[in-house]
């Protein structure tokens, strides 16, 4: 168990407070104010360098198609799936990685190394980072 | 890295059951029969057992169970469960208990029905929270991501992957036990039906049941035993990562660790390797595996593979039972890389024999890239 935070507004654990950001249409990263490192998925202390010591701060949004996986379905009568569903790794600019899905582009055009930006949907089972195609930086 | 377990162990029996379909039987029936196999080719009995090493995903306490099952009583029980490399840390471990008296006469072992019980590919209970949202298949996710980042930054081809499933087929081709055994070509891999782009159904691993149980003693113990003891010479093991969203490269595996220890604990180095059994969950394994343990330069490995230097015939003989892709594959393969190395280096292997093999390495893999274990075996030669 972590100790009891001092300070109400941040009493929630770091995937409750995460998530509560998201809910917000924030995409806020953990930050290590020891090392400097963004920290992704939320956790109580540094992975890098063991410090407890995080703030939140806003994510650029902006992240890099690291790879990509297209999982072919065998299509079932009645089914509504789509016949491929396309996941994707996305390098954040701050650092992390994260997995997560391209619904706006055609998984043939996923290019490993194409620029992308975060967005938030809210889905049924709760709110989501999901990634758009990005305009190439000028 | 210490080189103070170098011979610290022999393994003295390997067996087999259940390999393929073993309907009506459980995992724990058909581990027991392997126990049994492997006790009669150690020439041991059942309560010389002192110290038990397992794994399995189907149960909560697998050692407990299996124990029971048995009839042991153990003074020693190791139940590390790092995925399919498991395996191979215990034979690591295993050695460092016979060494220090904790037990006397070690078995791993390890059985699963996924074929004929689950009837499906059962991945673990627990997934990673930031992934599971976005709908991934376990564990094949984790290696088609590594396969598209390796072809993207090296040129692979899904041509080269294709070849590491037509070498496993060659290979099992030879062997009686394997479960796919009907001739395999690139083609026919390309043309199968795709599952997790990039990876075919023929990239994938079979589903089988299968059961596999290695006994170890120490090197004096194993001069009274039926048949002569197979060295272990080195080992190591290695992890940076579960989830394959937290791998620091994804085509770069912590084989690279774990091989280095195994190295600097043998003496030995890739190029005293005689024969590898590499744990080929999917073929994209192989290749990365080739390069992480020294065989050939990173980004290599799909080249390395398309020369059919792996197969039958080749320069390097590669997973020679046909491997987790046509030999058999209940879930968690790494057992059966020990059993394989044992059988060839003690000459047993029939005609997939490789003439004159002293040295064996073998290569587990856990979970989805996240957990690496590397052995090396070697016959009285190799000590």
């Amino acid at each position: 168990m972590t100790a009891p935070p001092d300070d109400p507004a941040v009493a929630l654990g770091p995937d409750a407070a995460f998530a509560a950001n998201v809910r917000d249409g924030r995409l806020w990263l953990q930050h290590c104010t020891a090392c400097g490192a963004y920290i992704f998925y939320p956790r109580v202390l540094c992975p890098r360098c063991g410090a407890t010591d995080l703030t939140w701060l806003p994510a650029s949004g902006r992240g890099t198609i690291h790879s990509r996986a297209v999982l072919h379905r065998r299509q079932t009568p009645g089914s509504d799936r789509p016949p491929q569903h396309a996941i994707v790794l996305i390098d954040l600019e701050e650092g992390p990685r994260l997995m997560s899905r391209l619904p706006g582009i055609a998984p043939e055009d996923i290019r490993i190394g194409a620029p992308v930006r975060a967005r938030i949907e809210i889905a049924e089972a709760g709110p989501v980072i999901l990634f758009d195609r990005a305009e190439t930086a000028a | 890295m210490s080189a103070g377990l170098r011979g610290g162990a022999s393994i003295v029996g390997v067996g087999t059951a259940g390999l393929g379909e073993a309907p009506g039987f459980t995992a724990m029936d058909i581990q027991a029969l392997a126990v049994r196999a492997a006790l009669d080719d150690a020439g041991l009995a059942l309560h010389e057992i002192d110290g038990l090493f397992c794994a399995n995903m189907s149960h909560t306490f697998p050692a407990l169970t299996t124990l029971e099952y048995l009839g042991l009583a153990p003074r020693w029980i190791d139940g590390t469960n790092v995925g399919g490399s498991s395996f191979l840390v215990h034979a690591l471990s295993a050695t460092m208990a016979l060494q220090a008296g904790l037990c006397d006469v070690a078995l791993i072992c390890y059985g699963a029905t996924q074929r004929t019980g689950a009837g499906r590919m059962v991945p673990a209970a627990e997934q990673p929270l930031y992934e599971v949202p976005h709908g991934p298949r376990y564990p094949m996710i984790a290696y088609a991501l590594a396969a598209a980042r390796h072809m993207a930054d090296y040129g692979t081809t899904r041509a080269q992957l294709a070849e590491v499933a037509v070498a496993a087929r060659r290979w099992a081709a030879l062997n009686p036990d394997a479960f796919e055994r009907a001739p395999l070509t690139v083609e026919e891999v390309l043309a199968s039906r795709m599952v997790m782009e990039p990876l075919t159904l023929r990239d994938c691993c079979l589903l089988t049941d299968g059961a596999g149980a290695v006994i170890l003693t120490r090197p004096d113990r194993a001069r009274d035993t039926a048949k002569p003891g197979i060295h272990l010479l080195g080992g190591g093991a290695a992890s940076f990562n579960r989830a394959v969203s937290e791998m620091p490269d994804l085509t770069a595996t912590a084989a690279v660790e774990s091989g280095r220890a195994a190295y600097a604990m043998a003496g030995l180095g890739p190029a005293d390797m005689d024969l590898l059994q590499l744990y080929d969950a999917f073929t994209i394994n192989v290749i990365l595996f080739l390069e992480d343990l020294g065989f050939c330069k990173k980004g290599e490995g799909g080249a390395f593979a398309e020369a059919a230097r792996i197969g039958p015939g080749g320069g390097l003989p590669v997973n020679t039972n046909g491997g987790g892709l046509s030999f058999c594959h209940p879930g968690m393969y790494g057992i059966f890389t020990l059993i394989e190395a044992t059988r060839q280096l003690r000459g047993e292997a029939g005609e997939r024999q490789v003439a004159g093999a002293d040295t064996a390495l073998c290569h587990g893999n856990g979970g989805t890239l996240s957990h690496q274990a590397t052995v090396i075996l070697g016959t009285d030669a190799a000590l």
